[in-house]
């Protein structure tokens, strides 16, 4: 039988909807402002540049380069017997203000994650709990 | 524009003892240090008529159960924020006639900041077999937790500056050598420690490991900061508010800003800036230092963004042993979130230190004819909340 899953999850809250539809549907997608064509991360309510609250939840390319990392040794909560694991934040091409984002990476030798690697955002649909979540993977 | 001089004090400062699991409540330890700095200052509770929390639930109605808990009458000033920025802005509220004694607190007990918090919680999970539900854009959801968080960081400013972990790996042994001088300190009775023994000690979050994370311990304390007529009449000699100021940006560690390190600088800058033009001091006048450490990092980068030194050489500063008493900036002598205390919320505490530095009581690790010292405080996302205050004696 399959553990379940215990590690913390999103609520997925109803102004956030469009954002989580979008993992199950392979894309990440951040407010874009239809004003003066920022993206953004995290979303907020209006745009950080010119308060417009014209905002549309529009996809990335979803990939991005490394911006820092870390292999955890001591992991919380859930995360306990997941170690060694690696946590990235990710910088990703849609400037000018270019979102950096938090995750985990996946499919690869920790040894081998290095500031500015190529990545790519990676999709895990989490059983019986109605939500996917993103992580990244080298994008070779 | 210049900070009003002379017009306000601090005139009483108390740590309760700090340990791990301290008997008691957040509530009681707070109440304990209230009454510790009432008595350094030969103040009654019903001198009291301004309030600054620093407990995390620091809500208006918990601020007002404080105010009845302390006499029960109206108080005339509240506030929030950390340290640096409470004092300076209750000293200027005491110079606009606001309020005449603003006393500054913290208590915890029995929190942890740490894993282990998470840890405990976890304990729970197998009873619910459910996996905890979280806001949407929160870091728990990726594994991460403040040591995680100032590794992604430190990560950073080594490839972006080229600088080796061993420079940064420096710092905790100057805050282990200032705490073996500290008899309060938790960490000073287990020794001196080198370089070695930081990279020997187990990987937490790499590049991090043990020894340069803070410690996750209980403990309060408290800070009163008066007008000059209530502080000739107390027992010691009143340590000046001289300057200070405040920055605040970024969210609680969900969001970045790009450039992370920039020439622009965040919240610490702009703190720093403000309270150096304010104060008329100049930062070669300032003798000791109380700056938030909660990891060598945070160090490196709070005395580039205050302008001790440049951009990207804050590593160097720390390796050249200027934060070292004797060097040029002697900084966190009571040993610092490292090896003295971390207990929750503990910018507090570098007021008490250069306090007690600046009125002559520290002993051992007493800094000669100190008489102008600084406090940064700094909190959440890296550089996310700033206060800085220039505390000055006759």
């Amino acid at each position: 039988m399959t553990q379940p899953y215990l590690k913390p999850l999103p609520q997925r809250l109803p102004e956030n909807e469009e954002f989580w539809a979008g993992l199950e549907a392979g894309e990440f997608r951040v407010p874009k402002c239809n004003n003066c064509g920022y993206w953004h991360w995290i979303p907020y309510p209006a745009c950080r540049n010119c308060l417009s609250t014209d905002q549309a939840w529009t996809p990335t390319s979803g990939k991005g380069t490394v911006f820092s990392y870390t292999v955890v040794h001591r992991g919380p909560g859930g995360f306990r017997d997941d170690v060694p694991y690696v946590l990235a934040m990710v910088e990703f091409p849609e400037g000018p203000r270019n979102p950096i984002v938090l995750g985990t990476m996946v499919d690869v030798d920790p040894d081998a994650v290095h500031t500015g690697m190529p990545v790519k955002v990676v999709y895990e649909e989490i059983p019986g709990e109605g939500v996917t979540i993103w992580h990244f993977a080298p994008d070779s | 524009m210049s900070f009003p001089q002379r017009k306000a004090a601090i005139v009483g400062v108390y740590n309760t003892k700090q340990a791990r699991m301290l008997e008691g409540t957040p509530w009681t330890l707070a109440l304990e240090a209230i009454q510790g700095a009432l008595d350094d200052a030969g103040l009654k509770h019903s001198d009291i008529d301004g309030l600054s929390s620093m407990m995390y639930d620091a809500s208006l109605t918990a601020q007002q159960m404080w105010v009845e808990q302390l006499g029960g009458r109206p108080m005339t000033y509240t506030s929030h924020g950390i340290a640096g920025a409470l004092v300076t802005k209750a000293a200027a509220a005491i110079a606009a006639g606001l309020t005449n004694v603003v006393c500054i607190y913290f208590g915890n007990a029995g929190m942890r900041a740490g894993p282990s918090k998470q840890r405990a919680a976890q304990e729970q999970v197998p009873v619910v077999r459910k996996a905890p539900r979280v806001p949407d854009w929160d870091f728990n959801i990726h594994g991460a937790y403040m040591s995680a968080w100032y590794a992604l960081w430190t990560r950073r400013y080594m490839d972006q500056f080229n600088a080796p972990y061993e420079n940064l790996a420096e710092y905790p042994v100057i805050a282990r050598y200032h705490a073996t001088l500290n008899p309060a300190s938790i960490m000073g009775e287990r020794g001196e420690i080198t370089v070695q023994d930081v990279i020997d000690s187990p990987m937490i979050s790499s590049p991090l490991h043990r020894l340069d994370c803070s410690l996750d311990n209980d403990g309060g304390y408290a800070i009163l900061v008066a007008s000059a007529e209530v502080a000739k009449n107390c027992r010691k000699d009143p340590v000046w508010v001289l300057g200070g100021g405040e920055g605040i940006y970024t969210d609680f560690y969900m969001s970045f800003t790009n450039d992370w390190i920039n020439d622009n600088g965040q919240s610490v800058r702009k703190a720093s800036e403000i309270a150096f033009g304010n104060s008329g001091i100049s930062r070669d006048e300032i003798d000791v230092t109380g700056m938030y450490d909660c990891f060598p990092i945070t160090m490196a980068r709070n005395i580039e963004e205050m302008g001790f030194c440049k951009l990207g050489e804050g590593h160097e500063f720390i390796k050249e042993g200027h934060l070292k008493l004797g060097g040029k900036l002697p900084t966190n002598t009571d040993g610092g979130m490292l090896s003295h205390s971390h207990c929750g919320n503990p910018s507090g505490m570098q007021v008490v230190e250069v306090v007690k530095q600046l009125r002559g009581e520290c002993d051992a690790r007493q800094v000669k004819d100190a008489k102008i010292g600084a406090v940064l405080s700094q909190g959440y996302a890296v550089h996310g909340v700033a206060g800085v205050a220039i505390l000055g004696k006759d």
